[in-house]
């Protein structure tokens, strides 16, 4: 146990967790705070906490399969590739086309948008957490108890954090592209490829450690990505909230 | 007629920028056409299939942080329309000046952490730099 603290990967490790948790459990936090609130009131409480268990439940069963499925050739690829757009995703303000959700203020409409945002994010943050712990059970298992209370509590943080440290979201949509890059050169079905042809994709600094060039480029590319997909939303007009507001008529 | 803006983020620099204007309207023989906007953060966009509840928070939001600009102004009779975009804050600005043909830009310094303001620039430095018209900077 103590070795096991005493190792500087393992804190390298759950940082990237906690960071990762952070924001994709807080966003899944403030879908379903944002769900609950076209509710009346007695009912807001029940829709919070209903859709917070379904949320945990999901990531109780999603984190048990992953640590699976992760073995299998292949899987980590798509794992990757799929991480790589869920942190672009991060990066594109949300979308003005209509998503097909109406809010109706009534309570099974509210459960049925939170629950299947808690299957998205939750398959989301699972792949988040499982790159960042790269095969460790324990950090996995960590990650999986660090997003309980961000589900529960995390709408606020993660609000407050936007709010005053926007750079929070590019920081960690940076890490997944990171761990993604990691992620995507360990598949079993690659490892020995890279072993033989691509030697060099692996770096070695004195005091940093082990790097890789993936890691660095997945990191570049989201930023890139997410640079050119928020220049492309900025060219279109900005629609003004206030304008049905009484005293704006 | 000056079509004027003030970008309020219920600061106390954007209230600031709000009592030097109300203090300048003397000066003027025409009433003033006062804009006020607030610009919220949008959410990330794997914050998904809320749409509309999320127009409304930020609403809400924004609401909130022209409150108090709104009150000052009730309070000294200017007659004013305030508005709420989502966005990005200086880019947002910039649009809304050319989208409405605005004359004239009153603003504070946006209270930001002296880190945060060494990394991005404040939003109050990139409107200087984007802008083509007049700006008063209320220190």
């Amino acid at each position: 146990m103590i070795e096991y603290l005493s190792n500087p990967l393992f804190w390298v490790g759950l940082g990237q967790i906690i960071v990762v948790n952070i924001i994709l459990s807080g966003d899944n936090a403030v879908v379903i705070a944002l769900a609950a609130r076209s509710l009346p009131p007695n009912q807001q409480k029940q829709a919070i906490i209903w859709g917070s268990v379904a949320a945990i439940v999901m990531r109780v069963i999603l984190t048990i399969v992953a640590v699976e499925m992760l073995k299998l050739p292949y899987l980590k690829l798509v794992g990757a590739l799929l991480l790589f757009w869920i942190a672009v995703q991060l990066l594109v303000p949300e979308e003005d086309a209509d998503d097909g959700v109406k809010s109706s203020g009534n309570l099974w409409a509210a459960i049925r948008t939170i629950l299947i945002a808690d299957l998205v994010m939750s398959l989301d943050n699972v792949i988040g957490v499982a790159a960042a712990a790269k095969g460790d059970n324990i950090l996995l298992m960590l990650g999986l108890a660090i997003s309980i209370p961000l589900i529960i509590f995390g709408s606020t943080l993660i609000l407050k954090l936007m709010d005053r440290y926007p750079l929070i979201i590019t920081g960690g949509a940076a890490l997944l592209g990171w761990v993604a890059g990691e992620m995507l050169i360990t598949d079993p079905a690659l490892v020995d490829w890279i072993a033989a042809h691509m030697p060099w994709i692996h770096i070695h600094l004195p005091l940093v450690g082990d790097l890789s060039w993936a890691q660095i480029l997945g990191a570049a590319l989201v930023i890139l990505a997410g640079k050119v997909m928020h220049a492309r939303a900025a060219r279109t007009q900005a629609v003004d909230l206030a304008a049905g507001d009484e005293q704006n008529k | 007629m000056l079509k004027v803006l003030i970008p309020v983020d219920g600061s106390a620099n954007s209230l600031r920028a709000v009592e030097y204007l109300i203090a300048q309207t003397p000066l003027f023989k025409e009433p003033l056409d006062v804009h006020l906007l607030n610009v919220q953060h949008a959410f990330p966009g794997t914050v998904r299939g809320v749409r509309a509840e999320a127009e409304k928070f930020h609403h809400d939001e924004g609401i909130k942080a022209l409150a108090a600009a709104r009150q000052l102004l009730d309070a000294a009779g200017v007659n004013y329309t305030y508005h709420i975009n989502v966005g990005d804050a200086a880019e947002s600005i910039c649009q809304f000046i050319k989208a409405q043909n605005l004359d004239q830009v009153i603003m504070g310094r946006r209270g930001m952490g002296a880190v945060a303001s060494m990394l991005m620039g404040s939003v109050t430095d990139k409107v200087l730099h984007l802008v083509d018209v007049p700006i008063v900077l209320v220190k």
